[in-house]
């Protein structure tokens, strides 16, 4: 099978700010590796101050790592022809506050050098993707939070990029506007993008992407897909209405079950699904009715507790 | 022989860069076809931004008030009403040019950094010295267009003033156009030459710090005469920090010609030719450190 090409990476990156106070400074990143495929969803989560920004502004050259290397589609951010491939979304939406989404659209698809008629198609075509057609006069400054943000997500596409940097997308949006921010994600994602992103949301992180690097104290604590962090199956959970005795009893003796207390039966990690059909069918033999069966994938919340946890432990 | 090597430093130096120019073109050439519309949209925004943040139409508004405000001064000779505009006018139009070269300048780079909106323009294919020329084009731009309003306005006054005035028999309203033209565009110079030196502040600190090192440079620049004479009369260590200061620092009271047009003494051309050679060196060598102290400038 034919790998995906490798369209970001990061090795051994390291960022230290120096500080006036402590000879040592501040590592806001150590050591870290990083390495994303092509149309794949990467996104690195972790606690404030654990170095997601930091690493994003050192991919897109705003800052200078202290060591290690980045490279973007083989080559250093420096290339230009490397920016004229990627999108970024900045934080907290900053861009020029008096001027309205037409103006500021114009204005960065300018900045790739397309003429005024293509600009316009452009814009057009990002105000409407974003479902900002009706506001595109409206100054920035005079734009909601949620109406900002789908700007900035507008003026990062608009050279239509390969990799898309987004920073906390939906950072400070109410929840309407998250779900409006993650289906453009969604869509982005549909349209073959590579996407890096960096949230606290989880379950949005959750619903959008491929693969998660957990971050924590400037270095990667945990990485894979959601399947390989969540570390293999997890006890079954089947709920029934009150059994008799004597079936609870016949059912705390079958394979792979744990626990029958009233209704609630608990099956280990190791149960299949033949011996989880297998209790099932007791259950009903017995009269009982099920009520729901559960086989509960830990959350992203999980993964990131466990993975902070054992770094935090570890550092100790 | 010294002031002729005063003279002709200038000259060498703009020769000296033309030369470095012309044989380092097959280096930048190509990157100029990419660099010019980038710095073009980069001053285009910054010229949009000041139009929208309306502090040249209140600069403006304010010269035009105090250059009205002149033609009340009836109880005076023509030509000592004229001389009273002229000067006032002149005065006007580089103390407010200065303000607004100070206020917009120092804002440009410093601004977006804080704001964080060189974040969305640097992740685009823009390189960190387009970035810096453009702003300096900008503000270039916007001070251009307050100096030719204020200007006019001053020449309407003077011209509106001589067919009103009635002349004495030993006093003429004298509007001395030309001289007036000449002082402004010198003013206009001096601006040019202040701004890339607060542009060159601005990569290195914050804006508080841009703007006090903005005024000094302004306040020394104006008082050089002073300071080549204190080095004159100074030894030790004092001689040594005056003579840099009158070397290293624009002289940007050779770009005045405010006393000449008002008092109606003749302008030595080549005495501002002089200026403006050294004011493009001064441009260029501090656009050229600019963009160095940008490009290893964490944002």
């Amino acid at each position: 099978m034919k790998t995906a090409e490798t369209v970001l990476q990061v090795k051994g990156l390291t960022k230290i700010y120096k500080s006036l106070f402590t000879s040592a400074g501040v590592k806001a990143v150590d050591n870290l590796n990083l390495s994303i495929r092509r149309g794949e969803t990467y996104s690195i989560v972790g606690p404030n101050g654990s170095g997601k920004t930091t690493t994003l502004k050192i991919l897109l050259g705003l800052i200078f790592p202290t060591a290690g290397t980045t490279s973007i589609f083989g080559k250093s951010i420096s290339d230009l022809s490397v920016r004229e491939r990627i999108g970024f979304l900045p934080e907290d939406a900053y861009l020029y506050d008096c001027f309205n989404g037409e103006e500021l659209l114009d204005f960065y698809a300018g900045l790739f050098g397309y003429p005024k008629k293509k600009r316009r198609q452009l814009v057009d075509e990002l105000l409407a993707l974003v479902g900002m057609q009706a506001n595109r006069k409206v100054p920035f400054r005079e734009c909601s939070k949620g109406m900002r943000q789908r700007l900035a997500l507008a003026q990062a596409l608009v050279n239509d990029p390969e990799l898309l940097i987004l920073d906390e997308p939906t950072s400070g949006l109410d929840p309407a506007g998250r779900h409006q921010m993650t289906l453009l994600i969604l869509e982005m994602k549909k349209r073959g993008k590579t996407l890096l992103l960096c949230s606290h949301f989880l379950a949005e992180v959750e619903e959008v992407c491929d693969r998660v690097g957990v971050m924590y104290r400037g270095s990667l604590v945990a990485e894979g897909t959601l399947q390989e962090l969540a570390g293999g199956p997890t006890q079954v959970r089947i709920t029934t209405d009150k059994l008799q005795p004597q079936a609870m009893d016949a059912i705390s003796r079958m394979a792979s079950v744990v626990t029958v207390e009233g209704g609630a039966i608990t099956m280990g990690a190791e149960a299949t699904n033949s011996s989880v059909w297998t209790v099932l069918e007791k259950v009903n033999e017995a009269g009982g009715e099920v009520l729901e069966v559960l086989r509960p994938r830990p959350t992203l919340q999980d993964v990131f507790v466990k993975a902070i946890g054992a770094s935090a432990e570890e550092n100790q | 022989m010294s002031a002729l090597l005063t003279r002709l430093i200038p000259l060498i130096g703009l020769i000296l860069i033309a030369a470095i120019i012309v044989i380092t073109r097959r280096a930048w050439v190509p990157a100029l076809s990419h660099s010019v519309p980038s710095i073009w949209r980069i001053a285009g925004i910054t010229v949009a931004e000041a139009r929208r943040r309306r502090v040249v139409h209140t600069v403006i508004i304010l010269v035009i008030v105090i250059l009205l405000s002149m033609t009340f001064f009836s109880y005076l000779s023509p030509q000592e009403q004229s001389r009273m505009i002229i000067s006032s006018g002149l005065t006007a139009i580089t103390v407010f040019g200065i303000l607004l070269s100070i206020f917009i300048a120092a804002f440009l780079i410093p601004h977006e950094v804080e704001t964080r909106t060189i974040y969305a323009i640097l992740s685009k294919p823009v390189r960190r010295f387009e970035f810096v020329l453009g702003k300096y084009v900008g503000a270039l731009i916007v001070l251009a267009v307050v100096t030719v309003v204020m200007t006019a306005v001053l020449v309407v006054v003077l011209l509106v003033q001589a067919r009103l005035v009635p002349s004495t028999p030993d006093s003429v309203f004298n509007p001395n156009l030309g001289a007036v033209l000449f002082a402004a565009f010198m003013n206009y110079c001096a601006l040019a030459v202040l701004t890339s030196l607060i542009i060159l502040i601005s990569t290195m600190t914050s804006t508080t710090m841009t703007v006090i090192s903005a005024f000094i440079i302004w306040t020394v620049g104006s008082m050089q005469s002073t300071f080549r004479d204190l080095a004159e009369k100074a030894y030790g260590g004092a001689k040594v920090l005056l003579l840099v200061i009158y070397y290293v620092v624009p002289k940007l009271e050779n770009f005045d010609f405010r006393q000449e047009a008002a008092n109606y003494m003749p302008i030595s051309i080549v005495g501002g030719w002089h200026a403006v050679l050294l004011g493009a060196l001064y441009v260029a060598i501090a656009l050229v450190i600019a963009g160095i102290f940008f490009n290893d400038r964490q944002v």
